[in-house]
């Protein structure tokens, strides 16, 4: 495993999450910029309403990914923290589902990391969305994970 | 083992989280086939489906041991 940093949040969460306390947490002294991004509950999905979003998590290995993207961006791109959380559970329009803030001592590394860090997410983290619509509801089309080919085949006996 | 199934297949599964003896070295594959036949709607969602073993991505061919957790992941549709 690569270093752990203590200070930054990794969360999957049923409650409202509260933005400004995740931003003011990456905040530091040394850092002169934070980026955020803030996804929330759009009102329609390919032009239907939408009523209300229900969200599901694959929670331990979801929290793992979510856990290593943080890895990545130290590695990747010249931060200091990272706040990264999701909710789950029944969300309304509006309400921010995910949310990532990422604190640098320049703007440019936090920009880069902090979109890598959502479209990496919506990748590779086990998180699912049924949209709810007056007439219905169904589960939205996601992205197939980067799966690994087939194992190598062990060496056979001689 | 543990077989965790997650989103739509969750729901067409019954939301099962089944406890389950197998023999070592059934890979994931194997184990879906045996899902499939019990429940022949499942093997549609075959090429859809992403597996993973003990919370990592795993590939189709993977052999298991006992006390593994698998699951099967429809596409993430996650933020």
């Amino acid at each position: 495993m690569a270093t752990l940093h203590h200070d930054d949040i990794y969360q999957l969460m049923r409650a409202p999450i509260d933005m400004a306390v995740l931003a003011r947490h990456v905040r530091a002294p040394e850092d002169g910029a934070i980026v955020t991004f803030d996804g929330f509950v759009r009102n329609q999905s390919h032009n239907r309403p939408t009523l209300y979003l229900d969200y599901e998590a694959y929670e331990s290995m979801a929290l793992a990914k979510m856990q290593e993207i943080g890895t990545q961006l130290h590695e990747k791109y010249r931060i200091h923290r990272v706040a990264m959380v999701h909710r789950l559970g029944r969300l309304e329009i509006g309400e921010t589902s995910v949310f990532i803030a990422v604190s640098a001592p320049h703007r440019a590394a936090a920009f880069d990391a902090c979109r890598f860090a959502i479209d990496t997410l919506k990748r590779t983290v086990p998180i699912w969305k049924k949209e709810y619509f007056a007439d219905g509801a169904v589960w939205a089309d996601g992205e197939l994970p980067p799966a690994p080919v087939a194992t190598p085949r062990a060496k056979p006996a001689s | 083992m543990r077989v965790l199934f997650f989103g739509r297949l969750k729901e067409l599964t019954g939301g099962t989280e089944d406890s389950a003896e197998f023999a070592d070295g059934t890979t994931i594959e194997q184990l879906f086939a045996l899902y499939s036949a019990r429940l022949p709607e499942l093997a549609k969602y075959r090429s859809s489906v992403v597996p993973s073993r003990n919370q990592e991505f795993a590939a189709w061919d993977t052999p298991l041991r006992s006390g593994d957790e698998v699951a099967f992941l429809p596409p993430v549709s996650g933020g």
